[in-house]
C-alpha cells in the first residue's frame, strides 16, 4: 500500500516500534486509527501519555503503581514476612488474578540474561535483599557470595560500563512488558521503603519466606540460583513454586515435556 | 503410522501437488532436479518441522510464491486419521496445524509421526565429524523422548548465555567472578547432565537394535558397537556399587554425571576464559563405532561404511517404533545409488516385508524397484515425477505406463500426454 500522507506514514512508523507489530498490522492500525471519532483518538492519546506520566513504581516491591507506596505495601492485611518475588509487574498482576497469595511482592524487573546485557546487578536484586537486611551492604561493598574472590566491576556495571549501558536498550526491547526502565528506584525512594518497612514493629516487618515466581526457563533457573546464594547467609527460607500443568488444561493433552516434568517435581499430596 | 494423502503448496519446485500414497512402498521416479526429493522433503517438514538436508526454510518457499504448505492425512496414530499441516510464511515464521488446531509450540508434533531417513549422506555418520553422530542420537531421542528435546534445546541457551558471559570478561582481559559465572555454571550442569545421562541410557539399550539391525543386512559374524565419549569414563557415571555387565550396562546415576561435568569444566576453567567459551559437555560427546574391534570410521571400508550406516539407521526404525507404538514412516532418498545389487535385493525385500511399515523412495529410474515388487497391487504405488514448463508434475504410474523417457521426450511426442498416462 502506498501512503501520499506523511502523518499517516508517520504513524506507521510509530507503531512499528512496538513488540509483535510487524508493518503489515502497523499499516492496519493506522488506517483504523484514521477512522476512528476524534475523541475516541483523543482517549486513547491520553492514555498513552498518562501511563508515562502518572504511573510510578512503588519504592518498596517496585510494582508500577498510581501511589507509593502501592496499595499492596500499604495493605496492613497483607503478610509482610512473606515476599514473592516476580520478574515483571506483570507477573505480580496474574498471581493477584488467583486471589490466593495474601503476603507482598518483590519486582525484579527481568532476569539474568548475559546475551540481552542484563547482569545480576541491572536487576533490583539488592533491593530485595536489602529488604531482608536492611544492613545489607550497601552500594559500595561486594555481595557477601562465595564470590569473596571479588567482583571488581560489580559497581563499574552501574556506572556506564558497556554492559551496563547495553542493559537499558535490552530491557526496552527484550522485555516489552511494563518495565521498561528497570533502573528507575532513585536511591531516595529506595530508603523511604526501608523506612516504611522498618517504622513497624521490628518483630513485624521481618521476612521469613522469599518464594520465587520467576519462570522456568534457563535464565529463570539461574536467577533464582543467584538469589538463593545470595540469601544464603539469612535467616530466611527460599523456595521457588512448582512448574506444573497448566490449570484446565487436561492431561491427555498437556504437552508431554511438561507432564514430564510435574512428573518429575512431583509432591506430596 | 500411514501417510494416506499429501498436498504441498508452493513448496520448493511444487507449484501444487496432491498425492495419495499405498501402504508399503512408494516409488517416485524421473530424472534428477524433477522435484522427488521435494515431496520428501515435504513429508519431514510434517514430522520434525524441518527438512531432512541442511537447506533453510527460506529456500523451501517456491520462487516468486509469499509462503509454503504442507498438508498429510496420517492414519495410526489416533483412532481416526489426523489431518496435520504445516504453513511457512518468511516474515512470521512456521505454524504447525493439527486437525486445524495450531500448536503451540512447533516441538509438540515431534514424536507425534515417527520417522527416519535413508540418504547417501548417511555415508558421514561412520566417516564425518562428530556432529553428525551427535545429530543421529539427538534426532532419535527428539522423538522417542519430549523431555530430551526440551533439555537440549535449554541446555543449548545456557551454553550460549555462559559462553557470553566467558566472552565479555575475555574481551576485559579478567576472569569472570564466581558470583556471575557459578550460576550459569550450575545451570549447564543440571541440564547438561540430563542430556548425557539419556544419551548413556539410550546408548545402552541401542546398541542391542545395533546388531539387530546389522545382521538383517550383513550375514558375516562381525558384531557392531557403539562406545560412548563423554565428560568421564562411561562406568564413572554410574550410580557408586552398581556393578558393568556385558551387553547392557545399568542406567547412569543424575549425581555422578554431575559430578564428572562439574570436575571437567573446574579442570577447563583456564582455557575457557582464555579462549571465552565452555570447553566441557555434551556438545563435545562423540561415539565410537566399531566392526568387532575395528574402528569403522577410521579403517573401515566403503562397504562397511555403507552397511553401518544403513543398520544405524534400521535401528533406528525399530527402536523408534517400540517407543512409539507405531510403525515410523520410512523416507529413502536416493538410498540406492550407491549400494550393491545384492544389499539393495536384501533391503527391497525388507521393505516389502510385514517388518517394516510404509516407505516413500526416490529414484532416478524405475527398474531394479519393479523387478523386485510389485506394482500391480494396492500395496505399492510408483509415482513419475517430471519438471514441466519450471513445476514438478507428479503422475501415477504403474506396471503398464512404466516412462523412463525425459519429460521432454514426452512432451515433443505427444500433443495431449493424458493419453499416455492415464490418472488412475
Ligand atoms: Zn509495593
Amino acid at each position: 500500500m502506498q501512503f501520499t500522507s506523511e502523518s499517516v506514514e508517520a504513524l506507521v512508523e510509530q507503531f512499528t516500534k512496538l513488540p509483535t507489530i510487524g508493518r503489515k498490522t502497523a499499516q492496519r492500525l493506522a488506517n483504523y486509527i484514521l477512522k476512528m471519532d476524534e475523541e475516541a483518538v483523543e482517549k486513547i492519546a491520553e492514555a498513552l501519555l498518562a501511563v508515562k506520566r502518572k504511573v510510578q513504581r512503588c519504592s518498596t516491591c517496585h510494582v508500577v503503581a498510581d501511589r507509593d507506596p502501592c496499595p499492596i505495601c500499604s495493605d496492613s492485611k497483607r503478610d509482610p514476612s512473606t515476599i514473592c518475588v516476580v520478574e515483571e509487574s506483570s507477573d505480580l498482576l496474574a498471581i493477584e488474578r488467583t486471589g490466593e497469595y495474601r503476603g507482598r511482592y518483590h519486582v525484579l524487573g527481568g532476569v539474568i540474561s548475559p546475551l540481552d546485557g542484563v547482569g545480576p546487578d541491572d536487576l533490583r536484586i539488592r533491593e530485595l535483599a536489602r529488604r531482608i537486611d536492611p544492613d545489607f551492604a550497601s552500594d559500595g561493598d561486594p555481595p557477601p557470595l562465595d564470590a569473596v574472590d571479588a567482583d571488581p566491576d560489580g559497581e563499574g556495571l552501574s556506572g556506564g560500563s558497556p554492559s551496563g549501558a547495553s542493559a537499558t536498550t535490552a530491557g526496552a526491547a527484550g522485555d516489552p512488558g511494563a518495565d521498561a526502565s528497570p533502573k528507575d528506584a532513585s536511591p531516595e525512594e529506595r530508603s523511604n521503603g526501608a523506612d516504611a518497612s522498618s517504622s513497624e514493629d521490628a518483630d513485624e516487618g521481618r521476612v521469613n519466606e522469599v518464594i520465587l515466581a520467576v519462570n522456568p526457563n534457563v535464565e529463570g533457573d539461574t536467577t533464582a540460583y543467584y538469589i538463593s546464594q545470595l540469601l544464603e547467609p539469612f535467616d530466611v527460607s527460599v523456595t521457588r513454586i512448582a512448574r506444573g500443568l497448566p490449570i484446565g488444561g487436561d492431561l491427555e493433552y498437556a504437552d508431554e515435556a511438561t507432564l514430564s516434568r510435574a512428573l518429575e517435581g512431583r509432591g506430596d499430596v | 503410522m500411514i501417510l494416506r494423502s499429501l498436498r504441498l503448496r508452493s513448496f520448493r519446485a511444487h507449484a501444487e501437488t496432491g498425492l495419495e500414497f499405498a501402504p508399503k512402498v512408494n516409488l517416485l521416479y524421473g530424472p534428477n532436479g524433477a522435484g522427488k526429493t521435494n515431496v520428501l522433503e515435504a513429508v519431514h517438514y510434517l514430522c520434525l518441522t524441518k527438512s531432512f538436508t541442511a537447506s533453510t526454510d527460506r529456500y523451501a518457499v517456491r520462487e516468486g510464491a509469499p509462503y509454503f504448505e504442507v498438508e498429510g492425512t496420517v492414519a495410526g496414530v489416533r483412532e481416526a486419521p489426523v489431518d496435520v499441516r504445516i504453513v511457512y510464511v518468511p516474515s512470521e515464521g512456521k505454524k504447525v496445524f493439527v486437525n486445524g488446531a495450531p500448536l503451540d509450540r512447533l516441538a509438540e508434533i515431534v514424536g507425534m509421526l515417527p520417522v527416519v531417513v535413508f540418504s547417501p549422506e548417511d555415508y558421514d555418520l561412520t566417516a564425518g565429524g562428530p556432529s553428525e553422530r551427535r545429530r543421529f542420537v539427538n534426532n532419535i531421542l527428539s522423538q522417542a523422548r519430549p523431555v530430551y528435546m526440551d533439555d537440549l534445546l535449554k541446555y543449548r541457551r545456557a551454553r550460549k548465555q555462559r559462553n557470553e558471559v566467558l566472552r565479555q570478561y575475555k574481551g576485559r582481559r579478567e576472569s569472570p567472578p564466581s558470583s556471575v559465572l557459578k550460576p550459569w555454571t550450575e545451570e549447564i550442569v543440571a541440564i547438561g547432565s540430563r542430556v548425557i545421562q539419556q544419551r548413556h541410557d539410550f546408548l545402552n539399550t541401542f546398541s542391542d537394535y545395533l546388531t539387530d539391525a546389522y545382521r538383517r543386512i550383513e550375514a558375516v559374524a562381525e558384531k557392531p558397537s557403539i562406545e560412548y565419549d563423554t565428560v568421564a569414563d562411561v562406568e564413572d557415571l554410574r550410580a557408586a556399587g552398581a556393578t558393568t555387565e556385558a551387553e547392557s550396562g545399568p542406567p547412569a546415576s543424575r549425581e555422578a554425571v554431575a559430578a564428572a561435568f562439574r570436575d571437567a569444566l573446574d579442570r577447563k576453567r583456564g582455557s575457557e576464559e582464555r579462549r571465552g567459551t565452555t570447553l566441557a559437555g555434551p556438545q563435545r560427546d562423540e561415539l565410537v563405532f566399531r566392526l568387532d574391534d575395528l574402528e569403522v570410521r577410521r579403517y573401515g571400508s566403503q562397504g562397511q561404511h555403507r552397511t553401518f550406516g544403513m543398520a544405524l539407521k534400521l535401528a533406528q526404525f525399530f527402536y523408534l517404533r517400540d517407543r512409539a507404538d507405531t510403525d515410523p514412516l520410512l523416507l529413502l532418498d536416493d538410498a540406492f545409488g550407491k549400494l550393491d545389487r545384492r544389499r539393495t535385493d536384501v533391503f527391497l525385500q525388507l521393505l516389502a516385508s510385514d517388518d517394516v511399515g510404509q516407505s516413500l523412495i526416490t529414484a532416478t529410474q524405475h527398474r531394479s524397484f519393479a523387478e523386485a515388487l510389485d506394482f500391480e497391487t494396492s500395496a505399492h504405488r510408483a509415482f513419475r515425477v517430471d519438471r514441466v514448463e519450471q513445476k514438478a508434475r507428479v503422475r501415477p504410474a504403474d506396471g503398464g505406463t512404466w516412462d523412463d523417457r525425459a519429460a521432454t521426450d514426452i512432451e515433443a511426442g505427444t500433443p495431449d500426454d493424458r493419453d499416455v498416462v492415464p490418472d488412475s
